[in-house]
């Protein structure tokens, strides 16, 4: 059986053991539910902002309106829990004393819990094109939609690596998650605070330390790309594209920054676990 | 013969504690051996260290050649594993339980499917095979973790106190099984604080103590190095002065203690005198009600090892 074939095998048992444990008909649940409420939301309250223009245009405020904390949460949850949950209920021994490399257990994990945030991804992004269509009438700008969902598939690779990441080195799965959380607020916050003085300065080091941190890339790669391929900013929903960062701030070149700062924060965390996993004891029962 | 199991100078730390302290022995094919020691002395941390779930600080072990932790996957292809009280998914039913772990082996879905059958018969859970493992009985676990173990027809079956939490009747049916396989040239590996279990399907027994090996070998060798001498108990009526004066006068009689009516004769040679103590008793018209050649258990021989250990 070769290494691939092992990996896959370990991705559908994280897909049943998520199906079992009920997790994905939870956050199913809670996507639909984030989805409908602001759509019936602003269509109770109708802002003076919703001109005909932005109302063919909701359904990229679908596809992306949980980009900033949901869908990373989300990933938080469903990462942080992958690997830990094995450890804290003694079942990573009875799975690593088969014959598969450790290396490929922890891939078959992370690509499991990876394909099943990106099922709820699609979900979300499905929803919102429905629900833009049901209150606000026909969208236009529907062939961006795959690469749009790749882009928030893609963006959500930072915070699920690093919980995933975290999930190893504590092997407890609440603390994991808390602590990505925490990271994401952090980070959140910081960047705001350097958007801010950059503002008050107009000091190029503050606008680029923000970006550096792991929440601008996650949370704005997938409105960057918005911004390029739809040309239109009349969408108040497109105005910020990140925690602190408007998008009178962007630069040219942003969409490839946010793209490789993806891809490295992604690569470091997985390299990280990947050395946990393979450099030390698979502990016993833990909770 | 060649060695199924080799663990060379093992040692393993946490922190300070030195949990194995340069453990060597080798298990060849076809052999029960019996993995004896307290409890915390190292019988769990050796077998996890064979399966590559610890790592060692020093020393090796090898499975059939194959170092587990430098390549797991040609190491254990050939291992069957049961835990001590295993830990197993508890949404899965047994029979869902068995395919996967089929699935890791790279089963065929047919083989998957024969051997699911096969062993949820074997080991006497058939009609619960559709039954979530979670709402299983802490012995019906014990029973289907070894079935899981068996999965994959292994060459080597390691069990961490296979019998624990089993009724009496498993418990003999479990190990009829083990001796079974051990005939079909399998080799099983039984860590156990059971004595009288190991004793009676152990072809050899190592015994480890506080991290280190103070005995390894095949078990009567044990026994014989741990008989210093035989010794007869005599139950009679009435242990009169003359039959035990009578006793200790023979010249092949070391001792003889008395407790009441009963005697305890102790033996200069390892031979059985049996026949010529009950003719002296009787010659003394003393009234036998019991004879009895006392030979060394595993039980005595495990205790005078781990005293000898502890004076150390």
């Amino acid at each position: 059986m070769s290494a691939f074939r092992r990996a896959a095998v370990i991705a559908g048992y994280e897909w049943r053991r998520a199906l079992a444990k009920k997790k994905v008909l939870a956050l199913v649940i809670l996507a639909v539910l984030f989805e409908t409420m602001p759509f019936i939301l602003l269509t109770q309250v109708a802002p003076a902002f919703m001109t005909e223009e932005v109302k063919v245009t909701m359904w990229v405020f679908g596809a992306l309106s949980g980009q900033s904390m949901f869908i990373q949460l989300v990933a938080m949850i469903i990462a942080g829990g992958s690997m830990a949950e094995e450890y804290e209920q003694g079942t990573a021994d009875i799975m690593l004393s088969k014959p598969i490399k450790k290396v490929e257990y922890m891939a078959g994990k992370f690509l499991g819990g990876f394909l099943l945030l990106v099922f709820i991804e699609a979900i979300m992004v499905v929803l919102g094109i429905i629900f833009a269509f049901a209150f606000f009438g026909p969208q236009r700008d529907l062939m961006f939609v795959p690469i749009i969902y790749l882009a928030i598939a893609y963006s959500t690779l930072v915070f699920f690596s690093l919980s995933f990441m975290l999930g190893e080195v504590f092997r407890r799965s609440t603390v994991s998650i808390m602590t990505a959380f925490g990271i994401l607020i952090v980070s959140s916050i910081a960047s705001s605070f350097l958007s801010f003085l950059y503002m008050q300065s107009s000091n190029q080091f503050y606008l680029d330390a923000s970006r550096w941190l792991p929440t601008w890339s996650a949370t704005s790669f997938p409105s960057l790309l918005v911004s390029d391929l739809i040309k239109w900013q009349q969408n108040p929903f497109l105005m910020v594209t990140g925690p602190g960062n408007p998008i009178q701030f962007r630069t040219s070149g942003d969409v490839l920054l946010a793209a490789i700062m993806i891809g490295v924060y992604a690569v470091v965390f997985i390299l990280m676990a990947a050395i946990r996993v393979a450099k030390s004891d698979v502990t016993k029962k833990v909770a | 013969m060649s060695s199924v199991i080799n663990v060379s100078n093992l040692s393993k730390f946490y922190g300070d504690f030195k949990a194995l302290d340069s453990v060597s022995f080798t298990v060849d094919k076809g052999w029960v051996y019996g993995y004896l020691g307290p409890n915390g002395a190292g019988k769990t941390t050796t077998i996890r260290t064979l399966l590559g779930l610890l790592r060692p600080d020093e020393g090796e072990v090898q499975i059939a050649g194959v170092n587990p932790h430098k390549d797991p996957v040609r190491a254990l292809r050939i291992v069957g594993y049961a835990p001590e009280l295993p830990n197993l998914q508890p949404f899965f039913s047994a029979e869902q339980m068995l395919d996967f772990m089929g699935k890791m082996f790279g089963l065929s879905s047919q083989a998957r499917r024969e051997r699911v059958t096969q062993l949820l018969e074997l080991v006497g859970l058939k009609e619960q095979g559709k039954k979530k493992i979670g709402k299983y009985s802490k012995g019906m676990v014990q029973r289907f973790s070894v079935a899981l173990a068996l999965v994959n027809d292994p060459l080597v079956l390691i069990m961490d106190e296979p019998t624990i939490g089993m009724d009496p009747e498993a418990t003999v049916h479990f190990r009829d099984l083990f001796l079974e396989l051990s005939k079909k040239g399998k080799t099983v590996f039984i860590s156990s604080h059971l004595l009288d279990e190991v004793q009676r399907i152990c072809t050899h027994v190592g015994m480890i103590n506080r991290g280190r090996i103070v005995l390894s070998g095949p078990l009567g060798q044990v026994l014989e190095a741990f008989t210093q001498q035989w010794v007869i108990e005599a139950e009679l009526k009435e242990a009169t002065p003359e039959i035990v004066s009578a006793l200790r006068s023979l010249e092949y009689v070391k001792d003889v203690k008395v407790e009441g009516n009963k005697l305890r004769i102790e033996l200069k040679e390892k031979k059985d005198f049996r026949g010529e103590i009950s003719s002296e008793i009787f010659k003394h018209e003393g009234v036998l009600l019991g004879l009895n050649l006392h030979k060394i258990t595993l039980e005595d021989a495990y205790l005078q090892a781990l005293r000898g250990d502890q004076q150390e």
